[in-house]
């Protein structure tokens, strides 16, 4: 925030920065290093007192384990397929929807507003049954819809854009869209959007993140291995009676790692969306 | 079922075109109650033509390392006409998956494997089961040891859940370094003879203290385990009333009073630092291992082979562990699946399997195989694995476990935690726990 | 894109619209329209399970076969329960312990990596990510580690360092309640900073300029730029937040696994455990209902509350 006119004032303030986000991100990136410590470890490193803490040279033994036991590709891939449609889809419904709760004026829209944030008070937990026996009736069992489907109900996201746009599209512009004979698609579509962008970014990162790394769901309605996706996979690493952790957290690592491609890609669809915004100023 | 999603996708469009000229939004609340009884459709087939060679197809669920798919392959190949798909997971989301079918009736397989610590839960819905004595289950009863039949059985015999898959006698593992250390003999035979009553091992306890200062177990629970899975009456008698009083507090007391003198580590089971404890010697025995945990040992302290060895427990094994292949509802062929899991659960395969991924057959016949009894393992100091086990498998009791096992087992664990972690006073937590699982048996 | 303009209005009071009839109408016909999707999906795959849950808490049913209607009977049970008293207790206080402090935090991180003198911000905030990036199997061994109830465990020896005796983290009272509260606080805040970064980004630079030209302090800036113009998402992340702090059940599931020791459950933990350990799913559906309507009370208080932030 500061300007370049008092040295001394900035070096201290940057100095704490880098200090806390220094310590911020050890603390967080630890767990992540620890995961690759062990999926590069056998198994009694892991258990060992104290354990292991710089890599091993199991790696490529671990790894194979995994393949071996599951279809580690195959379920990343339906993985993949999985996390970018919800992402996609919720991105475009929430903003859709998030925009006509901000900026558009109909009869009832506070109390249906209010309605999509009472379904998120609601604990799911109870819900597993009777949602199970919707997606047999709809025949999706070991589909990729049943995961897709009801994954494109997002409460949060629409909560999460609606406050985005009511905050950072101002109601002149879409006025002036509008007088201009914009059509409310277009308003959206040509003013919202633009602005909206670093919204889409976080959006897309928690989402996505979330599809991937989610299990319970899945667990419940894709049984057959073709359909498994990674999170269902990796169950199967898991033997009832003895656990080989250094393989189950190599798979897990290696699940990670698109995850981070990932992020490190919308990442940079976030600092466009702000460089370009700073061009422009 | 096309008609039924129409309506609803038309209802709902409506409702939402309603909800929004108006300002309520809790119209519609009944229409959706009638959908919830639960259709329970008896497909029993009849038995017979599943014999010929109409294709069939299988749906097979599994947990753990079982090694069936090559036996499958086996399968399919001497009976052309059937198709199995085996699907592998974890075990817990094995079972819960089976729960959330047999409960929507719908989306069970033909064939789905139950551990032992569930299969009275299951038992108790038999109405989603085929019963195994319509298929020939009578035919194949004598092939397996008693107790573990009767544990797929209802209790006046007439509904056969599941057949037998392996079992987990339980014996006693111990470390040779420290029983040496404390003037113990360390063959399997010897020490057997020396520590052969609860009385004997709470000695052993003491000279093992006082010579080494090291614990002869090191996880409460262990020991608890042991005595409990001695008692033909454990948790509940067979009208399901709890009777723990009477049959394993004195195996509590018996655990929290060597966990008072010390004599008791406090790791919790699947811990690291119980992992780690195996590879470090720091406690003497074991108690209550099963077949199962030998590859456990193995696998946290690789290492240590030499320093571990195996022997009978003190006063007679239990059972720990082991599955049934049980036979949905559902499923449209269940001759076809009896069928196939005869023929998996037969002597001659359950030697495979223990030769393949160490499943303990629960077919006493194998215990006549001179190629079975002939295993030992170099780790455990070349002990005799298969004929402990095999001489541990005979003397199991049969237990009635009842549908709340998991419940009771949770709090009392939580009891023995408390007293050697804590050092809480026994009593107390046992009080303690027995109203907890009273108020929540009150529920059911 | 045309964001000069947005900034020069932006501080001024919304002006009232001011459209014809008929713009009137079609504006409200594609409201609806923009959001029937939401309440379509969630008329199939949501409300049938909620109803499902309210009818359920009237009915004694153990998952199979047929219900049994018992009125009331499953609440009595449920709010004569000391256990489920505990359980929210315990859920209130894991709320502080964890939840709270990782909204503060995530505020303070999203501002550092929003500053202009940071170099290197893609690495810092994949970094700060990275928890909500993994995994619950690895969360769940690598804090099982690091909170060894024995002498060498990674926390122990941390609080050996203020000549603090070993802690139980298992068994003891607060010594569960800490452990799950780190874990909900290590894998929530690098969301929430995310969230709060975005939030911070839509704040024109201009605004900042402006009044460091006027000769705004830093706090100053923060009281009456940051703070208000992050309003609309700080009443997000709080209501968001309370709800899932509410609805705890992953960490502390992993953390005190299935033994549902009383120090560390949490509401949602006991109604699952009614449901799926006991097969009780009257009363863990009375315990939901009952959860649910505290929801509604707590989330309102905090709205309330949050809404005042900044005014």
């Amino acid at each position: 925030m500061s300007e370049k006119k008092q040295p001394k004032k900035i070096s201290l303030a940057k100095v704490f920065v880098y200090a806390l986000l220094t310590i911020a991100s050890v603390l967080s990136i630890f767990p992540l290093y620890w995961m690759f410590v062990m999926a590069t470890n056998a198994n009694d490193a892991i258990n060992r007192v104290p354990p292991a803490f710089i890599p091993g040279g199991e790696l490529v033994t671990n790894f194979t384990n995994v393949i071996n036991t599951i279809d580690f590709f195959g379920a990343i891939w339906n993985t993949l397929i999985v996390s970018s449609v919800i992402t996609i889809g919720v991105l475009f419904l929430c903003s859709l929807a998030g925009f006509a709760f901000a900026k558009f004026e109909f009869k009832g829209r506070n109390i249906l507003f209010v309605a999509i944030l009472v379904t998120m008070m609601i604990p799911p937990q109870l819900g597993l049954i009777p949602q199970y026996i919707i997606i047999t009736k709809l025949d999706w069992l070991n589909d990729l819809k049943a995961i897709i489907v009801p994954g494109f109900i997002d409460a949060f996201g629409i909560f999460w854009m609606r406050q985005y746009i009511s905050s950072n599209v101002p109601d002149e512009l879409v006025d002036a869209a509008k007088i201009d004979g914009c059509t409310n698609f277009r308003v959206y579509w040509n003013i919202a959007i633009p602005v909206i962008i670093p919204a889409f970014a976080t959006l897309a990162i928690i989402k996505f993140m979330y599809v991937w790394n989610d299990f319970l769901w899945p667990l419940v309605v894709l049984r057959e291995e073709s359909s498994h996706t990674i999170q269902v996979a990796l169950r199967g690493l898991i033997d009832n009676y003895v656990r080989d952790n250094g393989m189950i957290l190599s798979g897990t690592f290696w699940a990670t790692v698109p995850l981070i491609i990932v992020f490190l890609l919308l990442n940079r669809l976030f600092i466009a969306s702000l460089t370009e915004g700073a061009v422009k100023s | 079922m096309k008609k039924w999603l129409m309506l609803v996708v038309f209802s709902v469009l409506v409702f939402a075109l309603v909800a929004c000229s108006d300002d309520s939004g809790a119209s519609g609340e009944d229409d959706t109650s009638t959908e919830t009884e639960t259709e329970t459709d008896a497909g029993s087939d009849d038995g017979g033509e599943a014999e010929e060679a109409e294709p069939v197809e299988l749906d097979m669920w599994v947990f753990g390392s079982t090694g069936y798919d090559k036996l499958i392959e086996e399968y399919q190949t001497e009976n052309p006409h059937v198709t199995i798909t085996l699907n592998e997971g974890e075990m817990a989301d094995i079972h819960n998956n089976l729960f959330t079918s047999l409960s929507a009736s719908s989306g069970a397989p033909d064939i789905a494997m139950i551990e032992v610590s569930e299969v009275a839960r299951f038992l108790n819905a038999s109405d989603s089961f085929h019963n195994l004595n319509d298929y020939g289950a009578g035919d194949v009863a004598g092939n397996f040891l008693d107790w573990k039949w009767q544990q797929a059985q209802s209790v006046d015999g007439s509904f056969q859940v599941g057949l037998p898959t392996d079992i987990g006698p339980t014996t006693m593992f111990y470390r040779t370094d420290v029983i040496e250390a404390a003037g113990l003999p360390t063959d399997p035979a010897e020490l057997a003879a020396e520590i052969d009553t609860w009385d004997a091992y709470y000695e052993a306890a003491k000279t093992i203290k006082a010579e080494t200062g090291k614990p002869i177990a090191d996880a409460p629970e262990l020991v608890f385990n042991a005595i409990r899975d001695q008692q033909p009456q454990q948790y509940f008698n067979e009208d399901d009333e709890l009777i723990i009083e009477d049959t394993v507090k004195e195996a509590y007391d018996f655990t929290t009073m060597m966990i008072g003198e010390d004599l008791i580590g406090q790791n919790a089971l699947w811990t690291p630092e119980w992992g780690s404890a195996m590879a470090e010697g720091t406690y003497a025995t074991m108690p209550g291992a099963p077949g199962w945990m030998l590859g456990v040992v193995k696998g946290n302290a690789p290492d240590a082979g030499g320093n571990w060895s195996l022997t009978n427990i003190p006063e007679g094994a239990g059972n720990w562990g082991g599955s049934f292949l049980t036979v949905p509802a559902e499923s449209e062929h269940p001759q076809a699946a009896y069928d196939f899991i005869a023929w998996l659960t037969a002597p001659e395969q359950q030697l495979k399997s223990f030769n393949d991924m160490g499943l303990f057959p629960s077919a006493p016949e194998v215990y006549e195989s001179e190629e079975f009894l002939a295993t030992t393992d170099e780790y455990f100091s070349g002990a005799p694995t298969a004929e402990i086990l095999a001489e541990a498998a005979k003397s199991v009791v049969p237990v009635y476990m009842g549908v709340n096992y998991a419940t009771v087992n949770a709090e009392l664990t939580t009891a023995l935690t408390n007293v050697a972690v804590e050092g809480a006073d026994p009593q107390e937590e046992w009080d303690a726990a027995v109203e907890r699982i009273e108020q929540q048996l009150e529920r059911q | 894109m045309a964001q000069i303009e947005t900034q020069a209005h932006k501080q001024l009071p919304p002006t009232k619209k001011r459209s014809s009839l008929s713009e009137k109408a079609k504006e409200a016909i594609s409201g609806y329209l923009y959001i029937s999707p939401f309440f379509i999906l969630f008329a199939i795959f949501g409300l049938f399970p909620i109803l499902f849950s309210f009818y359920l808490g009237f009915q004694k049913w153990n998952g199979f076969g047929e219900m049994e209607y018992v009125g009331f009977q499953n609440f009595k049970w449920i709010l004569t329960d000391p256990l489920f008293w505990k359980s929210l207790t315990n859920t209130l206080f894991m709320w502080i312990l964890g939840t709270l402090p990782q909204l503060l935090i995530g505020i303070i991180l999203a501002y550092a990596l929003n500053s202009a003198i940071i170099k290197a911000k893609s690495f810092f905030r994949v970094s700060i990510f990275m928890p909500y990036v993994t995994s619950t199997v690895a969360v769940a061994i690598v804090f099982g580690i690091m909170f060894n109830n024995q002498d060498f465990g990674l926390f122990n020896i941390i609080v050996g360092l203020f000549g603090i005796d070993p802690i139980s983290w298992g068994t003891t009272e607060w010594g569960v309640k800490v452990a799950i509260s780190t874990m909900v606080f290590w894998r929530w805040v690098g969301y929430n900073t995310i969230i709060y970064l975005a939030g911070l980004q839509g704040i024109p630079n201009e605004l900042y300029e402006a009044s460091t030209i006027d000769g705004a302090t830093i706090r100053q800036k923060i009281q009456y730029i940051t703070i208000p113009m992050l309003r609309p998402i700080i009443i997000l992340t709080v209501f968001t937040s309370t709800i899932g702090a509410l609805q705890l059940f992953t960490e502390p599931l992993i953390f005190i696994g299935r033994t549902y020791r009383e120090e560390g459950i949490t509401v949602v933990l006991y109604l699952y455990r009614e449901a799926f350990t006991n097969l009780a799913f009257g009363p863990a559906s009375a315990a939901a209902i009952i959860l649910f309507v505290i929801i509604i009370i707590i989330s309102s208080i905090n709205v309330f509350v949050a809404n005042r932030i900044g005014r």
